[in-house]
């Protein structure tokens, strides 16, 4: 096993740091949010089409790529680092590892394919910490059983076509699928700290869902597991940005005589930045490796990551706005936008202290 | 055609024949912890063991085997280092010479040392230190003021090391001593060998915070060197000083932390469970966290490894190691206090003291081999390449300046 990228994650990596450098700088994100747009769907049929990112960790019998998470985290650190807005994580991590997790062929026949085509967007209702109540009921009502609940944030949970509903039901939890336009769902996209990331409050009176096949409960743990290699990945790259920023400002920036990096209240600020970035990426490549060589890891690996990526990523991204000084505090300036990432996927499935307790069950305590 | 033309192993037939070689000959990690470097316990015992690794062939095994190493790569050292996590090898006493001296010396020594010294280091034969510290230059090394002065074929050795481990039982040392102080501090350094065993040189033990004495004071009185104990150049010692500092904290960064750490995750948590603290969520989040943090600089220690077998050296990433390392050794001991609550204050069990020493030993991780502002001055300038410290020192002649705590320059 080892921690190195393989010259095909190199591969991956590269041309997904091409593609956002040409088709999606920060410059193209930024008319995004001032337009209100949730993604820019051009950008989404070339990361699914052209670069077949919705795919990686669906099986090729059902469309995808069947490279697994490992690939999947090199493609989303990339993308962390340009803070691309897109459904993957809600579509192509979260909701397709769920259908991966359960048992009912059905679904991932109906959905695989368009999910990693990009033509499908679906999403995984998961919203705060694991163990918390469903917030959601089943209840059958003739033949159709009907879901009653609501359910926030719940990531792209506006634009999914297809939702994949966590609720408690007639035979205790299991997980229901609920078409984009059920009766009685509504959708009401949240005012979100990060506009990156979409999200939504979804509220269901009495709509028509199917119970999936399956252990729902290990399947959303599996679910979780996943979102915290996803996650972390993503802000594995988007700490690197701030980083980077950081420390090219670091070296221009002229004050007292010389420039700022030369101050050890600047330096070492920027040397803890790295450091907590080795760390954290070390990790992630830890994760990253036992999700596909040993899976019986893989929960541990997965929110050890998050744990040593979440919360430096907001120090990180905090400090990034500090070193610049006034400059940084701006509107125009690019360091409010990881603040506010950051502080969003810090709390999302599962805040500091969530993260730990998963981490902690997963070492056995 | 040459039968004798032997069949290079894989890295796995060398893993396999390293376990079979440990199981049999070398001693498990007990509970009760496993060898301290230097405490010098059992020094003939060491020096038999070190033989043995080296006639079975896994001392050196990355070094050049004209000079008695294996001549391997990485991946055989890897293997090698993982397959011994379970074993207390009893070879504390060569981990400061094949750590530092030794690499420095194959980078800068001149073909005469390097077949002169390598193999007997190697071989446990003959045990080494290192002496740069002094009073009055610790972070600031090479503001050191130990003279040479050469008087016809030979120098004369003049002053005082500090913090040098093992210096009690080390035949050779690797000396820095200040050539010419009408240089700038950098410019005027020359590094030596010296034989700890000539005359003028008094080696004194130095008690730490935890009440043991793990380093020593050494003090050098007209001791006689012969020209051919320069290592590099005369008054580029700095250079070589470099070579070894960065071997140090590669060395001190990667070592991997036994499972037997009184400090560990494992070990704190078996404490946390016998001292009924696990229903606490409090210190389930810390022991996981502390988890996380000793287990990434485990893991970038590995990634570094891997890295270099690429072809893509640390260089300077070997801060970050050491940075990371005494930082998680920070963290572990608030943790270990968390955990212990008031019963570290006062306790009856020999369980109990050992995790007082590791507690009260750990601010001194944060010093030795450069203090953690030290490394994060190096992380800033050679990692990210920030400006340098204006340095108002570098461009003086030495004997201009002040040094340490002294209120006047220094003259000689």
């Amino acid at each position: 096993m080892s921690l190195i990228l393989t010259a095909d994650e190199e591969a991956l990596r590269d041309s997904v740091r091409r593609f956002v450098a040409d088709r999606t700088p920060l410059t193209s994100v930024r008319a995004l949010i001032t337009a209100g747009e949730p993604y820019d769907a051009e950008v989404w049929k070339q990361l699914t089409a052209q670069l077949g990112l919705a795919g990686l960790i669906i099986p090729e019998e059902y469309g995808g790529a069947g490279a697994g998470p490992a690939a999947m985290a090199v493609a989303l650190q990339e993308l962390g680092a340009g803070l691309v807005p897109s459904p993957l994580l809600a579509s192509a991590v979260l909701a397709a590892g769920t259908l991966l997790a359960l048992d009912d062929m059905a679904a991932r026949e109906a959905l695989l394919p368009g999910i990693a085509s990009g033509e499908t967007v679906a999403t995984l209702a998961l919203t705060g910490p694991a163990g918390a109540a469903a917030g959601v009921r089943a209840a059958a009502d003739g033949d159709l059983t009907r879901l009653s609940g609501e359910l926030a944030p719940v990531l792209n949970g506006a634009q999914a076509s297809a939702l994949l509903i966590p609720a408690d039901g007639p035979d205790g939890l299991a997980v229901y699928l609920v078409d984009g336009a059920a009766a009685g769902l509504t959708r009401t996209p949240l005012t979100t700290a990060d506009p990156t990331r979409a999200l939504a409050r979804v509220t269901l009176a009495g709509s028509p869902g199917r119970a999936l096949a399956g252990n729902a409960a290990s399947a959303l743990s599996a679910a979780r597991d996943l979102a915290s290699l996803a996650l972390a990945a993503e802000q594995c790259g988007a700490m690197a940005a701030c980083l980077a920023m950081t420390t090219e400002y670091a070296k221009l920036r002229v004050a007292f005589g010389q420039p700022i990096g030369a101050f050890q209240g600047v330096k070492h600020r920027l040397a803890d930045m790295e450091t907590a970035w080795e760390l954290g990426h070390a990790a992630l490549r830890a994760a990253a490796r036992s999700a596909a060589e040993s899976p019986a890891d893989f929960p541990r690996d997965a929110a050890a990551a998050r744990v040593l990526i979440s919360g430096p990523y907001f120090t990180a991204a905090a400090d990034t706005i500090e070193l610049h000084g006034g400059i940084g505090f701006t509107w125009e300036h690019d360091a409010h936008l990881y603040y506010k990432n950051a502080l969003s996927g810090k709390v999302l499935l599962g805040g500091p202290a969530d993260q730990l307790d998963r981490l902690a069950a997963a070492l056995g305590m | 055609v040459d039968d004798d033309v032997p069949v290079r192993e894989s890295a796995e037939q060398f893993r396999a024949r390293a376990r079979a070689w440990l199981a049999a000959s070398a001693p498990r990690r007990s509970a009760a912890g496993g060898d301290e470097v230097g405490s010098g316990a059992g020094l003939a015992g060491q020096r038999a063991f070190q033989a043995r690794l080296y006639d079975a062939g896994f001392a050196g095994i990355t070094w050049p085997a004209q000079y008695g190493g294996q001549g391997l790569t990485n991946a055989e050292q890897i293997a090698f280092s993982q397959e011994s996590r379970d074993f207390a090898l009893p070879v504390g006493a060569f981990v400061i010479g094949l750590g530092m001296p030794g690499p420095t010396l194959l980078e800068c020594g001149s073909e005469e040392q390097k077949q002169r010294y390598l193999r007997p280091m190697l071989r446990g034969e003959e045990i080494w230190c290192q002496l740069f510290s002094e009073p009055g230059a610790g972070s600031d090394v090479a503001s050191l003021q130990t003279s040479a002065i050469l008087d016809g074929d030979t120098w004369i050795l003049s002053g005082q090391k500090v913090w040098t481990s093992g210096a009690q039982y080390s035949d050779f040392g690797a000396v820095l001593a200040r050539t010419d102080p009408a240089q700038p501090k950098h410019r005027g350094i020359t590094m030596f060998i010296v034989d700890m065993h000539a005359p003028g040189v008094t080696v004194r033990p130095l008690r730490v915070a935890t009440g043991s004495a793990p380093f020593n004071e050494v003090f050098f009185d007209n001791v006689r060197l012969n020209a051919d104990a320069m290592i590099g150049e005369r008054n580029r010692g700095w250079d070589a000083a470099v070579v070894m500092l960065r071997s140090e904290r590669l060395t001190i960064g990667t070592l991997t932390a036994g499972r037997d750490n009184p400090l560990g995750f494992s070990k704190l948590r078996e404490l946390a469970g016998q001292l009924d603290r696990l229903g606490d969520p409090a210190i389930r989040r810390r022991l996981a966290e502390l988890y996380a943090r000793q287990s990434a600089a485990g893991l970038f220690g590995r990634l570094l490894r891997e890295e270099a077998m690429a072809g893509r050296m640390p260089g300077a990433r070997g801060s970050v190691a050491k940075l990371a390392g005494a930082e998680a050794a920070t963290f572990s001991a608030e943790v270990a206090a968390d955990v212990l609550g008031d019963a570290v204050a006062g306790f009856d069990t020999p369980e109990l003291a050992q995790v007082l020493t590791s507690i009260v030993a750990v601010p001194g991780l944060a010093i030795a081999g450069g203090t953690n502002e030290i490394q994060r001055n190096i992380i800033g300038e050679r990692v990210l390449g920030l400006a340098k410290d204006p340095g108002v020192d570098r461009q003086t002649p030495f004997n201009q300046l002040k040094v340490g705590t002294q209120q006047r320059p220094v003259t000689s």
